[in-house]
């Protein structure tokens, strides 16, 4: 890599020992990346090429042919009855296919290649077709290390920087070493943060564990899964009705084949329920929460402060007993992957006991504003298991039991300085936390037979994300009420949010923040409290 | 635009205090009416050639339900176009639609992201444009069919200029 013209060091920075500094000067990724990011098509390819290397060693000799299923494409043909000319030219085609494939994974990592300005992470990439990428550090919502397994059996890892874009916005760096990746996310995550340095690596941020998902809990929160509970009384159901069947006369396996699928897609479910929150740890530090998990891929996520746009604690059913709660957030980037992929990139606990969500909670947002005198811890709580008018909850009136006969006593909000907390489901229980600094916009619907009760259903947007918080069948007052006060205090959460930079204190941010150039900011008395209101330090302090 | 009947009860959350709805141009329901109602009537009159050209056949009943539908999406087109509008408020825009199934959207200035000023053929043949707002939020899903081009481009205009002097973080 260090022949290379592109790793020429500039003048702006003293020439380090580390390949992967943060100089400002290009840098190329791993060679070995074409491999690992193909990995199996590699295996497929080098069981073909050992197959052929056999077969000449072989010769002529005739033998049985049950080995020659090779590969589909390469070697199809039943070489040895046409003689040795054939057999050195299908080797020939193979050594060509092989050939023009490496040239173009050698051509396709030379052309890509990634730098960090003080203010941009740039990526160029592709071959026939170009794109250069820039991500501009202040807008960093997440960076995420992840070890796919083939990449951990090399030492490498891939570094996604999210920022908040439609579609898929990320910056992907595949692959580093992993020394290299976390090195640069400390680069990253510092000049986010507005922290100055000296030194030519980054300080990388203390941090403090929160949390530790044991195995046995992982376990039981997969069998006390509704998938799993439905996937077993289905198999036993069939089971019987399949021995019912055979006591008619009828094969007793036929009833199995046409479930196969569906069983194959559950266990799909449930395995990467399982392997997603293998080893879940949380942590905190200054650069905001750490996460880590996962079985066959390590994925260490880190949410800088103000990140979180939303938040919802789950409790299913069978989560009631053992008390047990899913938590998941919304983070700007997160949403725009697929749905598997958000699923491992936006739960912030698998399953957690009442305390360690209500403390990860805290974390993710500092500040509930509740009522002076009030118990922040109780006022989550009544949202999570209570009912009613308690907690200060305002709650559907006495019609919405038409259009939801169970869970109405429950639906409910509660607004407090800082947020809008929404209480839902009878069965399955789910709270949403949403900052007012965080609000995008606000919407209220109402179909005819609502309009006929008196009812309406208030909804706040947010990015796109697991969390999508409703109050389904409010009363039309409340609803036109809650609208009309949404907004007004999310224009003053938004006036008073804190700096994008989260280290940076009001005095050396040099280069200002959009919400700072807003000229009807009452900056004086607002600005420097802001900081202090839901900056990191209570959170580090934990 | 609040002239339609509806019980006051109702309306509140639809009905903010001291807010002055703008109506969308009267020839989005023809362009509405335009692209619905043709497809779905050469359909009902196909069949019903058919049916006159084929005695005793099955045509008189597709035919009879496709030139329904014409009616009916007549009609429907004509109550929407008239049920939407928007306002220009100091620090948000409004945008309200449906009566049957009624929805009000609240977008701040400073969450927009970016505007899309889009029109059809259809559209442009009876010179209307769809002007739509994104957040960072696919939700808020606060778009305003059927207005007159310069107004799209005011519009559109003028809300960039508001969003930029208002502009937030996420």
């Amino acid at each position: 890599m260090a022949e290379q013209p592109v790793t020429e060091r500039p003048a702006s920075g003293p020439p380090s020992g580390r390949p992967a500094a943060a100089d400002g000067a290009w840098h190329r990724v791993h060679p070995l990346t074409p491999a690992v990011k193909s990995w199996s098509a590699l295996v497929v390819v080098l069981v073909v090429i050992a197959q052929e290397f056999g077969r000449e060693a072989v010769g002529g000799s005739g033998g049985s042919s049950s080995d020659g299923g090779g590969g589909p494409g390469e070697a199809p043909f039943d070489i040895r009855d046409l003689g040795g000319g054939v057999l050195a030219g299908g080797t020939a085609l193979v050594a060509l296919v092989v050939l023009l494939a490496v040239g173009f994974a050698w051509l396709s990592w030379r052309m890509t290649r990634y730098r960090l300005t003080d203010e941009a992470l740039e990526l160029h990439q592709g071959v026939l077709s170009r794109r250069q990428r820039a991500a501009r550090i202040d807008r960093l919502q997440a960076v995420d290390v992840v070890q796919p397994l083939v990449a951990r059996i090399f030492g490498l890892a891939r570094l996604n920087v999210e920022v908040a874009g439609s579609g898929d916005s990320k910056i992907e760096l595949a692959y580093l070493t992993h020394d290299q990746a976390i090195g640069l996310r400390a680069h990253l995550l510092a000049r986010a943060a507005g922290v100055t340095y000296s030194t030519t690596e980054a300080p990388e941020a203390p941090e403090h564990a929160v949390f530790e998902l044991p195995v046995q809990r992982l376990l039981g929160s997969v069998v006390l899964s509704g998938a799993f509970v439905t996937a077993v009384v289905g198999g036993l159901g069939l089971v019987v009705g399949a021995g019912v069947a055979a006591a008619f006369g009828a094969p007793f396996g036929s009833a199995f084949a046409g479930v196969f699928p569906m069983a194959l897609a559950v266990g799909g479910i449930l395995w990467s329920r399982f392997t997603n929150g293998f080893g879940f740890r949380v942590a905190s530090s200054p650069d905001g929460v750490r996460l880590r998990h996962g079985l066959l891929e390590q994925r260490s996520q880190t949410v800088p402060p103000g990140r979180v746009q939303a938040v919802r604690l789950r409790q299913p059913l069978l989560w009631r007993r053992p008390g047990w709660w899913n938590v998941r957030v919304n983070v700007a980037g997160y949403g725009a992957g697929g749905e598997q992929q958000g699923e491992g990139e936006t739960t912030l606990l698998p399953v957690a006991d009442r305390n360690e969500a209500l403390l990860v909670l805290s974390m993710v947002v500092p500040d509930l504003g509740v009522a002076p005198g009030e118990d922040p811890r109780w006022l989550v709580g009544t949202a999570m298991d209570g009912a009613g008018p308690d907690g200060g909850f305002v709650t559907a009136p006495r019609e919405a039991r038409w259009l939801d006969p169970f869970a109405w006593r429950r639906t409910g909000y509660r607004v407090t300085d800082e947020v809008l907390l929404v209480r839902r489901g009878w069965l399955h229980r789910e709270v949403d936390v949403v900052p007012h600094a965080r609000t995008q916009s606000l919407g209220v619907r109402q179909g005819p037979v609502q309009r006929r009760l008196g009812l309406a259903t208030f909804a706040v947007h947010s990015t796109p994300g697991p969390v999508a918080p409703v109050v389904p069948h409010l009363s039309s007052a409340q609803a036109a009420a809650l609208l009309a006060e949404q907004s007004v205090r999310a224009r003053a959460a938004r006036l008073a949010a804190g700096p994008e930079r989260w280290m940076a204190g009001p005095g050396d941010d040099l280069t200002p923040g959009p919400e700072r150039a807003d000229p009807a900011d009452p900056g004086g008395p607002a600005a420097p409290a802001a900081p202090a209101a839901d900056g990191p330090p209570p959170t580090a302090a934990s | 635009m609040s002239e339609h009947p509806a019980s006051p009860r109702a309306a509140e959350p639809f009905e903010p205090d001291g807010v002055r709805w703008s109506a969308v141009s009267p020839r989005l329901a023809s362009a509405r009416r335009v692209s619905g109602c043709v497809p779905l009537a050469v359909l009902g009159l196909g069949c019903a050639v058919a049916a006159l050209v084929v005695p005793w056949s099955q045509f008189w009943l597709p035919a009879g339900f496709f030139l329904a539908a014409t009616v009916w999406t007549w009609w429907l087109a004509g109550r929407q176009a008239a049920a939407w509008a928007y306002a220009e408020q100091e620090d948000d825009l409004l945008v309200r639609s449906g009566i049957m199934f009624r929805r009000i959207v609240v977008v701040p200035y400073g969450r927009m992201q970016f505007v899309d000023v889009h029109a059809g053929p259809v559209d442009r043949l009876f010179r209307i444009a769809r002007v739509q707002l994104h957040t960072a939020s696919a939700a808020s899903d606060a778009a305003i069919p059927g207005l007159p081009p310069e107004e799209a481009a005011r519009l559109r205009d003028r809300l960039s200029s508001r969003g930029q002097s208002r502009l937030a973080g996420l």
